[in-house]
């Protein structure tokens, strides 16, 4: 479903991502993981164009996507994105945040927005929580918040960039939780996270990411269990 | 309350600037010139409201579009901004009324209110550009982001997202300018717009007693002030301009 080949990217005179090569089928769960500054967030970026690729090649569903700006906007309706920070807006409501894009963007009735918003909201669990803003809640609603906001437009592929990284340790569990759920609900999901557990139990892949190339790519198990690359080796040394 | 304390000021300097002549003046004479005046210089409240509130309108317009041109990656545009803010801070307001009044009047004759408001209008604008632009870039990028990344367009998320959060940001600054705004009406006063500092002038001339038809005027503008800070300070309450 995404294909990406040879992929580079450059932020001035720093070549951040040198070359990546990957596929990822409908249904697979897909993390990155790897090094800070390895160029994970930023590959995951160039794959809903908030960062623009210098070199390579981009394709979803078979089609090459190039870099017209005119049409990059309908592209990215069919993917969401899950951001560390949450983004949500903070001058509306919750139910607000959900429905602001399928109303203005897909022009779809408010009446069935505000139905399939509520929807969401019970399912990531905050049902109870439509009419607050987002500066009432706890870090890990925002981000439940967010994944319902993203949900809403109904995308095929979901990227998550260090959805837990900005959380207090104690509110990672019930994010991650509703990750799983839509891992298992079949959703494509592309994850940049440094929580190891959590890559092992719902990747069907696993991508290692080292300044700029993947060293090392294959499920869980061969990836966290029987590492082939020395820096592989030493990177879960550290953080296992 | 405020009027007696003027006129206490005024006595106090006028005695201490000429104690030879021994001015004295009286309370009651001020009262006096302040009640026979009163009608017309409600009037020329009325016009300096007038100038003021339609002038600040067209600089709200103005600033916004102004600001959205220098922050478009359009280089003409970009450009455009640049020029306009640069040559409208760089020169006196004095001299922006009279060049439109009096300057180019064989290209264009405009009314001595409209000269004048669109002076005032242009002027402002210029400075709630810089305001909006500071504010609109005060938004978290990641505001952006996530509009974008939801299929937004980028005037969308311009208009859904970005501006309402910015125009919030941007009150107590516009507030204020808001303020400098109604105080610079006076100015068009040059251009012969019977407002409250045109009148208290012609009354001083006529009657020779400046100190205290300045003082009125002081007083009226004061008040204005007043208001205006009432209902800046009631719409920051009410938008709770402090949360993001």
């Amino acid at each position: 479903m995404i294909k990406i080949e040879n992929l580079h990217k450059y932020f001035h005179d720093f070549h951040v991502l040198k070359g990546v090569n990957l596929e990822i089928k409908r249904n697979e769960v897909v993390v990155l993981i790897g090094p800070s500054g390895s160029g994970k967030s930023t590959l995951l970026r160039c794959m809903n164009f908030l960062e623009m690729k210098d070199k390579g090649v981009l394709l979803i569903d078979d089609q090459l996507i190039d870099s017209d700006k005119k049409k990059l906007h309908k592209v990215r309706e069919n993917i969401g994105m899950v951001f560390q920070h949450f983004n949500l807006f903070p001058h509306k409501t919750v139910l607000e945040n959900v429905i602001e894009a399928p109303v203005h963007v897909k022009k779809m009735k408010k009446e069935d927005c505000i139905k399939i918003a509520h929807q969401l909201l019970e399912k990531v669990g905050l049902a109870d929580k439509a009419d607050v803003y987002p500066d009432k809640l706890s870090g890990g609603q925002k981000q439940r918040v967010a994944i319902a906001r993203a949900l809403a437009m109904k995308p095929e592929v979901m990227l998550f960039d260090e959805p837990t990284s900005a959380l207090d340790p104690e509110l990672v569990g019930e994010v991650l939780q509703v990750m799983k759920e839509l891992a298992n609900e079949g959703m494509t999901m592309i994850i940049v996270t440094h929580e190891m557990s959590f890559a092992r139990e719902v990747a069907d892949r696993v991508f290692f990411l080292d300044q700029g190339v993947i060293i090392e790519q294959g499920t869980p198990n061969e990836l966290f269990d029987h590492p082939k690359h020395e820096k592989v080796q030493q990177f879960l040394r550290h953080v296992l | 309350m405020i009027t007696l304390l003027y006129v206490k000021i005024f006595i106090y300097l006028e005695n201490s600037l000429d104690t030879k002549r021994k001015v004295v003046v009286k309370i009651d004479k001020f009262i006096n010139s302040f009640i026979q005046t009163f009608n017309g210089f409600v009037g020329a409240t009325g016009m300096t409201l007038k100038l003021t509130i339609i002038s600040l309108i067209m600089a709200c317009f103005i600033g916004l579009i102004v600001a959205l041109m220098k922050l478009s990656s359009n280089s003409f545009l970009n450009w455009l901004a640049v020029i306009y803010i640069g040559a409208i801070r760089g020169t006196p307001l004095i001299l922006q009324i009279m060049w439109l009044y009096f300057g180019i009047t064989h290209i264009i004759v405009l009314s001595a209110f409209w000269a004048g408001s669109i002076a005032l209008a242009i002027h402002n604008g210029a400075y709630i550009a810089e305001i909006f632009r500071g504010a609109i870039q005060s938004i978290d990028k990641g505001q952006m982001e996530a509009a974008k990344s939801l299929g937004m367009t980028n005037s969308l998320a311009m208009r859904r997202i970005i501006l309402p959060q910015a125009l919030k940001r941007a009150i107590p600054a516009l507030g204020n300018q808001f303020i400098i705004g109604l105080k610079d009406s006076s100015l068009v006063a040059f251009i012969g717009i019977t407002e409250i500092f045109n009148l208290s002038m012609s009354e001083a001339a006529a009657t020779f007693r400046q100190l205290e038809f300045y003082s009125i005027a002081g007083i009226y503008y004061l008040v204005l002030i007043l208001i205006f800070t009432f209902i800046i300070n009631k719409i920051e309450k009410k938008l709770d301009t402090g949360r993001r």
